[in-house]
């Protein structure tokens, strides 16, 4: 086993403003990395507000003080950089991958939108990325089959209220009714250095990082009273399983088995992350075995269990199976449930844990091979766990799950009365 | 003022260099692989001269049909038996096809790829092809591509393909095949596939830390027992482009968004314009910054992201722009997309805009090229396409040195807005007339 699942330098300061700052070397290739991961995400939306988060995320490329409109993409690809960002139920991710020698400039543009995006925030801005997210919910969540499915299974797992409940990419409604003093207000509130972790990784050295990022943010004012977004830790068992079922136009029906289970990073969600993957990942696991291969249930390309890493309330664990032609919605459950519940009674076999082992091993090395990946897991565990070394614990966490332990977590987190069931079927043709 | 107003100067470039191509001719074929000191995880990959381009008429989805069929089992051991000893090496076996090639590769921790490249040989080259695994491959192919035909996108791509080559040659049809030609697939077209393309020796391409990888016996593992010799590839297609522009509808009743496809033939990889091609798309639709994603999404708010290329393979090639946009502007977008790529090819490019492109596209090589799996994809590119060693090298100087001149005449030469197919997958009933009424071309309905 590993004794570390980060084996580069890492190293941290803080700002006075509260801005904490991860540098981790790598001279292998001219390239850094730059990445920020903000404390806010949808968890932090009121009724209302839905998906205003990540439309706010769109506003950050759009100008600030020293920046024109388009001038942030502009800037970065006109320097051979990527750049992207993300928003997510916990929180918001801008990221940037430059040739190293354009570091200060990747530093300068996001000190400018993290401490002067208001005044150059105006409604015609507002009004055009409106538009291209309400384009981004029809293309990725309304024009394909299936794709509401995480908007429908996130309100059947936690209730009204939780953090939770509602997608990140939020309701038509809302985002419709969204007006500039909101999104001003929202900056202000959550933009603030103290609210932010800036990570860099690549061709530079740690003493030469602290001083630019001390140049370009040092100056920006701390937030005091950042509001904290509802807790969600504790979900409620209802003792009554969830069902919907959607007739919808699907080629074929699909089932989704939905367990809540313990907060990313936890150690318990160590070993869900095992048990996903025994469960449902790959062609040896226990789902393509019985009802891929086997039972012959189940189409082979569209058959997983995952989890879904969030960090703020138990995160929820995924199973899914699309019946083969001439296997019905009922069919097909009765297959997934009798896997699911079988792996709760009976546990797992020491072949089947070495395998996961062994993918999750390929997995996390495959997601930190780049620079970006390693700048994305620094901010991710400075931000939620306090301490970017944390990120050398999870592969050996991992590891030390047992094949007792994942019988341990299975039969705790797969109960069949605390399951959300979402069944996809096609509309009958007239 | 708490910002800085100043934009910083770069520092002093620090250049980038792809990692020396090492070839090494091994009993029974060639590895091509590239040395990444330090790192802990490494790929190989066999390349095989098996992409869809070697498929018959009539049989699209063959060489697809046949890597999903590879993992049934090979004569040593059942399918359970083979999936989980190369999983409990840490890895699955990826298979992909395209026009030019066939490629089945491993990721693992550099200490584990010899036992991995092992298994998969055995896959590749041997085998077991029950007749019964393959028919019900066969049939769950079909199913899979019927699940992904309920998509926008690919009815809309078959459309633009069959108008641009003709459905009479096989880059006229869908790369993947579509669900009627994979359900014709017998168990002797995919056993015949497989002898004819999958056991001569290919290319072994291995992108790791060599100082813990043992060449040799890779090349052992991976061409024992193959036979027959490289066939070389048949002379690109002449490019015929349309006389007039024309629109193809294609209806997908109640759609909220209407799914771009807008192209026409170009030429193939090899030309000699391939960079200033190349650079052209990238400032026409290459780029979040390029003219059809600045106007359509940025100034308009039309869509989520459009964007422009020229998708280029061995014997053809095509310019294709891609997008998904609201049902309501269909008409609009449409007018807007023809009009840039027109004015890209009468107007040319500018040298503000060309200085995006090409420090994005040269900063991209040393961005993109740092995990094994790019290396590998990179490696693949100079074998397939029979470029040099230092191609990279090339390819840097020669985007460095790119001028508008070139790159405005490779716009004028390879663009061609009066020719454009312009594929249309909506709402019909809500989007016809207005295309009817902007003129661009005739508006010719298509069932698929």
């Amino acid at each position: 086993m590993p004794d570390s699942g980060y084996p580069w330098p890492i190293e941290t300061t803080t700002l006075d403003n509260g801005l904490r700052v991860v540098v981790s070397p790598d001279h292998s290739a001219p390239v850094v990395a730059v990445n920020l991961w903000y404390d806010v995400g949808s968890r932090h939306e009121p009724a209302g507000q839905t998906g205003f988060a990540h439309l706010f995320e769109h506003l950050m490329f759009e100008g600030s003080v020293n920046v024109a409109k388009t001038e942030h993409m502009k800037l970065i690809q006109g320097c051979g950089g990527t750049l992207n960002a993300t928003t997510n139920p916990d929180r918001t991710n801008y990221f940037e991958t430059v040739p190293a020698e354009h570091l200060e400039l990747a530093l300068w543009l996001e000190a400018d939108r993290m401490g002067g995006l208001v005044p150059a925030l105006v409604q015609e801005t507002l009004d055009n990325q409106r538009e291209v997210v309400k384009n981004e919910r029809r293309q990725r969540y309304e024009n394909v089959p299936y794709g509401d499915a995480w908007l429908r299974l996130l309100p059947l797992l936690y209730p009204p209220g939780h953090p939770y409940h509602h997608a990140t990419i939020g309701s038509m409604e809302d985002l419709n009714v969204a007006d500039l003093p909101t999104f001003q207000d929202f900056h202000i509130t959550y933009y603030a250095p103290n609210n932010a972790v800036l990570s860099v990784v690549g061709d530079a050295e740690p003493g030469e990082v602290f001083a630019l990022v001390e140049k370009y943010f040092g100056r920006l004012a701390p937030r005091p009273d950042i509001p904290p977004a509802p807790d969600g830790r504790v979900v409620p068992a209802s003792g009554v399983p969830a069902r919907e079922t959607v007739t919808a136009e699907v080629p074929a029906p699909r089932l989704y088995l939905a367990h809540r289970t313990h907060p990313f990073g936890s150690e318990p969600y160590d070993a869900v992350t095992v048990l996903a993957s025994v469960l449902g990942n790959g062609r040896g696991s226990r789902l393509y075995q019985r009802l891929a291969d086997g039972a012959r249930l189940a189409q082979p390309d569209n058959i997983a269990a995952y989890g879904i890493d969030l960090a703020h309330a138990p995160a929820p664990l995924i199973a899914t199976a699309t019946a083969r032609p001439g296997v019905t919605g009922e069919e097909l459950e009765a297959g997934l449930v009798e896997v699911v519940d079988e792996i709760a009674t009976d546990g797992v076999t020491e072949a089947e844990l070495e395998r996961a082992h062994a993918l999750l091993t390929s997995g996390w090395w495959r997601s930190i091979t780049t620079v970006e990946g390693r700048a994305d897991a620094l901010s991710r565990y400075t931000l939620q766990f306090g301490d970017p070394r944390r990120a050398r614990d999870r592969l050996p966490g991992w590891l030390a799950v047992t094949a007792d332990r994942v019988a341990q977590i299975a039969a705790e987190v797969l109960q069949p009365q605390d399951r959300v069931t979402l069944t996809y079927l096609p509309e009958e043709r007239p | 003022m708490i910002l800085i107003a100043q934009r910083p100067e770069p520092g002093t470039p620090r250049p980038y260099r792809f990692p020396p191509v090492i070839r090494r001719t091994v009993p029974g074929g060639e590895i091509v692989a590239a040395d990444l000191p330090g790192h802990r995880l490494a790929v190989a990959a066999l390349l095989l001269d098996a992409g869809a381009g070697r498929e018959p008429v009539g049989r699209e989805g063959l060489a697809g049909v046949l890597a999903k069929a590879l993992e049934e089992g090979t004569t040593q051991r059942d399918s359970a038996a083979f999936s989980l000893g190369l999983e409990r090496l840490g890895t699955q076996l990826s298979l992909s096809t395209d026009w030019d090639s066939f490629r089945a590769s491993v990721q693992v921790p550099v200490d584990r790829l010899l036992p991995a490249v092992e298994l998969l040989t055995e896959a590749v080259r041997t085998p077991r092809l029950d007749p019964a695994d393959v028919s019900r491959v066969r049939d769950d192919e079909a199913t899979a591509l019927r699940m992904h035909w309920a998509n926008p996108g690919p009815r809309a791509e078959a459309a633009l393909r069959a108008d641009l080559f003709g459905i009479d040659a096989r880059h006229g049809r869908p790369m993947d095949g579509d669900p009627e030609s994979v359900a014709e697939i017998t168990v002797d077209d995919v056993t015949a596939f497989h002898a004819d393309w999958l056991t001569r020796p290919g290319t072994l391409l291995v992108a790791g830390d060599l100082s813990r990888i043992d060449l040799a016996a890779l090349g052992t593992a991976a061409f024992e027992g193959a036979a027959g010799i490289p066939v070389a590839a048949d002379a690109p297609f002449e490019v015929t482009v349309r006389p007039e522009r024309r629109i193809i509808l294609v209806d997908r009743p109640g759609s909220v968004q209407s799914t771009l496809r807008l192209g026409h033939p170009a030429p193939h990889r090899a030309h000699p314009d391939y960079v200033p091609m190349y650079l052209a798309a990238t400032v026409l639709g290459g780029a979040f910054t390029s003219r059809l994603n600045h106007l359509l999404r940025e100034v308009r708010g039309y869509t989520y992201g459009i964007r422009a290329d020229f998708g280029l393979s061995r014997r053809f090639g095509r310019f294709l722009v891609s997008s998904g946009v609201q049902t309501a502007v269909t008409a609009p977008a449409l007018v807007d997309a023809v009009g840039e790529i027109a004015r890209t090819e009468i107007e040319g490019v500018t040298e503000e805009e060309l200085a995006v492109a090409r420090s994005w596209r040269v900063g991209q090589l040393s961005v993109e090229l740092q995990a094994p799996a790019a290396i590998a994809n990179a490696l693949a590119t100079l074998v397939v396409h029979g470029l040099p060693d230092d191609y990279y090298e090339q390819f840097r100087s020669q985007l460095h040195s790119a001028d508008p001149a070139q790159v405005s005449a490779a716009a004028a030469a390879h663009l061609y807005g009066q020719g454009l197919t312009l594929v249309v997958e909506g709402d019909a009933a809500a989007i016809r007339d207005d295309l009817v009424a902007t003129g661009l071309g005739e508006v010719v309905d298509v069932t698929i």
